[in-house]
């Protein structure tokens, strides 16, 4: 589903991804680890065609994103590290706004469910965004990825700045969408979430992926110290 | 896609204060200009009223006591008399159907002569009474509120359509669903440019309930319709200029500045600047030298003086009176004298004129750098305020002065009275309104001139779109 | 301390490419503008010169003739263009050029050069004046608008502040700092601007030249000042640095574009003045009926022949020993003046307190009391011209009188009464001072406490909001 073959991105002489090679299936919830600057972002920035690559391709259900901008974007789904919606706009607003956008229209009643599947309590859906908070704002993200039925998700620090509960509440959601096989690209500091939520992890290092595992080969104490080892220069 | 782009757009703007505030200021704006250009159209129409009034009972008076003349006193039936003062009618440029739109060059040219004997220059030189600081300051009228304010108005809607969007985050969210950009960024301008747009065109029209605006003057209609079609085709410059600037990917400040900037060059530095080649190409001569050249002619013509009625009477052998009567002859010949002193300092005027018409040449030509010049020129030609109505008011006025002058010399040369039926068969002036095709034909230039560079910057745009840094 | 951060604002904007193309349009502006205003005022008073010398010519080699015929027949009178128009030309293109000066008629000032000018000039000429009270207020606008919302954004205005700095001196060093980098623009200007005068300029009138300049360029400073210290505060007050631009864009343009025009129409709803029409009815009305109304001119012929009858003891008017016309002649014009007297004050004042009412606009913008304070002192305001109106028609009444005192002398008894150069070369030529420096400020205190009162306020509230910045 989401395939990177040899996708490299160089910024003015520095090289931000080198050569990444990456096959994530239907179901599979894929975890980039590493330092800022590794080329997490980057990696997720070329997946979304927002950057274009120096070489190399990216590729979603078969198509290349550069190619086919807008149809590998029907299926796909983006939850930033800060979701931001319209301030003005209340939950309901913003998830109508956002599906409008890739030529879906739902009923009110069918939005509100969306949201109430993707966690957000009952009363605040119709509240501005403005007042949610980014737990709540990555409801919203997560309830789009819902709506347009995602078969590919692409999520950039989801858990940085939630609490526990939150946390927690998150990763249930990500178990109930992976099963419905959505193939998940998760960039994520923590290493707990990425050993409890993902099926593999990717060290990523001065834009190399150093190392690939699968999280159920690993114990909590070893990817610790697997990562700290890669990360010692 | 689209509605559902519309209604965002629409619910964002109006929560945000921003929206309510502009609304209030174009509407303002636009309302006090057309409030403002009506007080002075209906001043013009008041004088012009007076001054009919004057005429009628002037004439009357006239009429009357060519009835009752007795032989005793002065004649009243003096062809003289009558060609100068007493039967003088006035000639006068009404204020065209939209004039209270734009004032344009309205209070600075004269709007009406009183016929006379007298020399040409004197019978031109009339101004209307303004305080030199009022001219200084300018006016404000729709035509200023577009053309100066709606600009501002448009860019301060529109300098952060996409970069707002980037700084907020919400662009990489939007993006991330299946929509190209340029599609995106069009139709947040097209909804905002139709909100603004016809929020103006509305005032405007709206203006159609004040005084000073006669909706049944013939030709109105193609005229509202026409002023509606500029300020669009204006307003849509701007809206698609800041798209352009968006385009490029810079940060919300930096597109304000950049807008900014550009703004004063077209609005003010260029149009200042053309004007200054304009000036320094062709100086207009002086006038102080003028009145030199006259008064060395009206020497030179008196000198000439019983020459000059002799040459009349070559020229015109038929009118040749027998008796040759010294009196009849004496005013006659300052008659003469004074033709003499308009033919020789024709070619001064004359030289006036072409400078000026050079002036504007060059104006013309390099009008289409400034989309505020090609609008302010389409506007002041549609409400009749435009400097090429003026002229030919002044030209269609020379001409019938020559015929209201040859007529009296002629009947003083003769000698002859002016009876009471004569009096009714004067020549008469009227200045007809411009048919609204001959409007159109003046203003398409400007149409293209503002919807070419729309064309090419919007194409432009929606390719630099395409390259835009969502991220970094 | 102060210094320090001066220096360092300094030199982070030297560095500035954008403020170096700025600078150099700027300065290039001011050239191009300075350089034309003094080409057209060399050359004009050139012209006027040669007009002034001609006028005398014909007046004193118009031959023999009828000393009446000689009043009619009068002198023309020049405008004078004084040194510091190259500056700021103020209503000289809305005011006539000259003046004819004849028996029985105060005239009106003919030939505004913006009616020998092309369209453009409607929008606004490019002089030094307008550079200075519209461009440089931009630039000030652009170069601190990020002074302290941007040092907040960026985060740098934390850290300064927890080096123990004082507000108030940060507040001060960046305003030294950025009046430092408008000094490399405007202190070459103003400098070539002296010499200008100084090497060009007629010596004789030196001193008050100097003087007018000096205080006009401290009234510049004071107005600079002010802007400067409204957007410090701006600065200083707004969230963002996107605010604070778009508020004080906003301020520039209420202060440059709208206010001048809004007060213009303030004035002249409170204070209207009549059409030319209605003005010349009125005189006409006086002339024949009185300033009472209550008269005739038959009427007061019959008195003044009483009245003479009575003074020389005679009982019929052809024994007098002055001659009737003579006297009846100066009688009419003691009348006219009367009435000219009374409906052309009546006019200027109307006009006078138009410009009162548009200086006190001067609460909202200072531009207004700037710019007529500007005018005032480059000698180009409507005071200026009115004086030497008064004086032009003092001078018109007096060598009047002398035909007519001549007259009435010599002519008794005379059918036909010549006089030649004898008689002309008796009328001295007409001599015009301008009100010294002295004067100009004391007729302008109100719009001087003004200036100084915007510039106290706007330095007080970049010092107060200096003080509270919140640092968040």
């Amino acid at each position: 589903m989401l395939q990177a073959i040899e996708l490299s991105k160089t910024y003015k002489g520095s090289v931000a991804l080198n050569a990444l090679n990456l096959n994530i299936d239907p179901g599979e919830i894929f975890c980039l680890l590493g330092a800022n600057g590794a080329g997490k972002t980057t990696t997720i920035n070329l997946f979304l065609n927002f950057v274009s690559p120096s070489s190399g391709a990216a590729r979603i259900n078969g198509l290349n994103v550069v190619d086919h901008p807008l149809e590998t974007k029907k299926f796909l789904a983006y939850i930033p590290e800060q979701v931001m919606l319209y301030r003005n706009l209340t939950g309901v607003e913003n998830l109508e706004y956002f599906t409008c956008l890739s030529g879906e229209r739902y009923s009110r009643p069918q939005l509100l469910d969306f949201l109430a599947q993707a966690g957000l309590p009952a009363g605040a859906a119709e509240k501005r965004v403005n007042s949610y908070s980014k737990g709540m704002r990555q409801k919203v993200g997560i309830a789009i990825a819902i709506a347009k039925r995602a078969r590919a998700l692409l999520l950039d620090e989801p858990t940085s700045g939630l609490d526990p509960k939150a946390s927690n509440e998150f990763s249930e959601l990500l178990k109930k969408l992976s099963g419905t096989g959505a193939a998940i690209l998760m960039a994520t500091h923590d290493l707990f979430r990425a050993k409890e939520s993902g099926t593999r992890v990717g060290i990523m290092k001065h834009g190399r992926m150093v190392a690939a595992l699968r999280t159920e080969d690993l114990g909590h104490a070893d990817l610790e110290r697997i990562y700290l080892e890669h990360m010692h220069d | 896609m689209t509605w559902g782009i519309f209604r965002q757009e629409w619910l964002s703007l109006r929560r945000e204060g921003a929206m309510w505030l502009v609304v209030a200021l174009v509407a303002s704006f636009a309302g006090y200009g057309v409030y403002n250009g009506a007080r002075w159209t209906a001043f013009q129409t008041r004088t012009l009223a007076s001054m009919a009034q004057e005429q009628h009972a002037r004439i009357d008076k006239l009429r009357s006591s060519i009835r009752q003349f007795t032989g005793r006193g002065p004649d009243p039936r003096s062809a003289a008399t009558v060609g100068d003062s007493t039967g003088a009618p006035y000639a006068v440029l009404p204020p065209a159907p939209l004039a209270s739109f734009s004032i344009g060059q309205s209070d600075l040219y004269p709007y009406y002569f009183k016929l006379g004997l007298k020399s040409r220059s004197t019978i031109t030189e009339s101004d209307e009474i303004e305080n030199p600081v009022n001219l200084l300051s300018g006016r404000f009228d729709l035509a200023f509120a577009i053309i100066y304010l709606l600009p501002l108005v448009i860019l301060a809607l529109t300098y952060n359509l996409v970069s707002g969007e980037k700084e907020n985050g919400t662009l990489a969210v939007a993006l991330s669903q299946a929509v190209a950009l340029s599609a995106l960024i069009a139709r947040k301008v097209l909804f905002r440019a139709l909100v603004l747009l016809l929020l103006v065109a509305a005032v405007s029209l709206a203006a159609i309930a004040l005084p000073g605006v006669d909706l049944t003057r013939a030709g109105i209609l193609p005229r509202l319709l026409l002023w509606t079609a500029v300020v669009l085709a204006y307003g849509s410059f701007w809206f698609v200029l800041a798209a352009g600037v968006n385009a490029l990917g810079k940060s919300s400040a930096t597109n304000a500045l950049l807008l900014s900037g550009i703004w004063l060059v077209l609005v003010l530095l260029i149009p200042s600047s053309i004007n200054l080649a304009a000036e320094s190409l062709y100086p207009v001569p002086s006038r102080v030298e003028m009145i030199q050249a006259m008064r060395e002619a009206s020497i030179q013509a008196n000198q000439k003086g019983s020459m000059l009625l002799a040459r009349y009477w070559e020229d015109h052998p038929d009118l040749a009176s027998p008796t040759g009567g010294a009196e009849g002859d004496a005013s006659f010949t300052t008659y003469a004298v004074q033709m003499e002193v308009d033919r020789l300092t024709q070619p001064v005027f004359d030289h006036f004129e072409a400078q000026i018409a050079s002036q504007e040449a060059v104006v013309n030509r390099f009008r289409f750098l400034s989309p505020a010049i090609l609008a302010q020129k389409a506007l002041n030609d549609i409400s009749g305020t435009g400097v090429d109505r003026y002229r030919g008011f002044r030209a269609s006025f020379d001409r019938f002065l020559t015929a209201w002058q040859d007529f009296f010399f002629r009947r003083i040369s003769e000698r002859a009275l002016i009876s009471s039926q004569e009096l009714d068969s004067l020549p008469k002036f009227s200045y007809p309104d411009e048919p609204s095709g001959a409007i159109l034909g003046r203003v398409l230039p400007a149409f293209a001139g503002l919807l070419i560079p729309v064309v090419a910057i919007g194409l432009y745009a929606n390719r630099r779109l395409r390259n835009y840094p969502v991220a970094g | 301390m102060i210094l320090e951060i001066a220096k360092k604002e300094a030199r982070e904007t030297f560095r500035d490419g954008r403020f170096r193309i700025l600078a150099a349009v700027v300065i290039a502006l001011l050239a191009v503008s300075l350089g034309l205003g003094w080409k057209r005022y060399s050359d004009v008073s050139r012209q006027i010169e040669a007009g002034r010398k001609a006028t005398r010519q014909n007046w004193l080699t118009q031959g023999e003739k009828n000393p009446h015929s000689a009043a009619h027949y009068g002198v023309y009178a020049f405008m004078p263009r004084t040194p510091l128009s190259f500056v700021d030309d103020g209503v000289d293109p809305y005011t006539g050029v000259s003046v004819w000066l004849e028996a029985h008629k105060q005239n009106d000032f003919k030939y505004k050069p913006a009616e020998d000018s092309n369209t453009l000039a409607r929008f606004g000429e490019l002089t030094g004046a307008a550079v200075l009270q519209l461009l440089i207020p931009l630039l000030i606008i652009l170069l601190s608008f990020t002074t302290f919302a941007g040092e907040r954004e960026q985060g740098t205005l934390r850290q300064l502040l927890s080096l123990g700095i004082k507000r108030e001196d940060l507040a001060a060093g960046k305003a030294l700092g950025i009046a430092a980098s408008l000094g490399m623009v405007l202190v070459p200007a103003a400098l070539i601007g002296a010499g200008v005068l100084i090497f060009l300029g007629d010596p004789r009138v030196l001193p008050d030249t100097a003087a007018r300049l000096v205080l006009l360029a401290l009234f510049y400073l004071f107005y600079f000042a002010a802007i400067l210290g409204t957007s410090l505060a701006v600065s200083a007050w707004s969230k963002s640095t996107r605010a604070a631009l778009l508020t004080l864009l906003g301020f520039w343009i209420v202060n440059g574009l709208i206010a001048p025009r809004a007060f213009t129409d303030v004035a002249r709803y409170l204070h209207p003045t009549p059409s030319a029409f209605d003005f010349a009815k009125m005189v006409a009305h006086d002339l024949e009926n009185g300033i009472n109304g209550d008269s005739s001119t038959a009427q007061r012929a019959r008195e003044l022949q009483q009245r003479l009858l009575k003074q020389y003891q005679v009982d019929r008017i052809d024994k007098l020993p002055v001659s009737y016309r003579g006297v009846s002649l100066q009688e009419g014009e003691n009348h006219g003046d009367e009435v000219f007297d009374k409906r052309y004050s009546e006019l200027w004042d109307d006009f006078e307190r138009q410009n009162a009412v548009r200086r006190a606009g001067g609460i909202i913008a200072p531009l207004l009391p700037m710019r007529s304070l500007s005018m005032a002192l480059a000698g180009t305001d409507f005071a200026q011209h009115r004086d030497f109106a008064v004086a032009a028609e003092n001078y018109r009444r007096m060598f009047i009188r002398m035909i007519n005192d001549d007259i009435t002398k010599n002519a008794a008894g005379k059918d036909l009464y010549v006089r030649g150069d004898d008689l002309w070369q008796t009328v001295p030529e007409f001599q015009y001072v301008a009100p010294g420096v002295a004067a100009v400020l004391r007729a302008n205190l109100g719009s001087i406490a003004l200036l100084l009162l915007w510039t106290f306020a706007a330095v007080c509230a970049a010092w107060w909001s200096a003080r509270r910045i919140e640092v968040l």
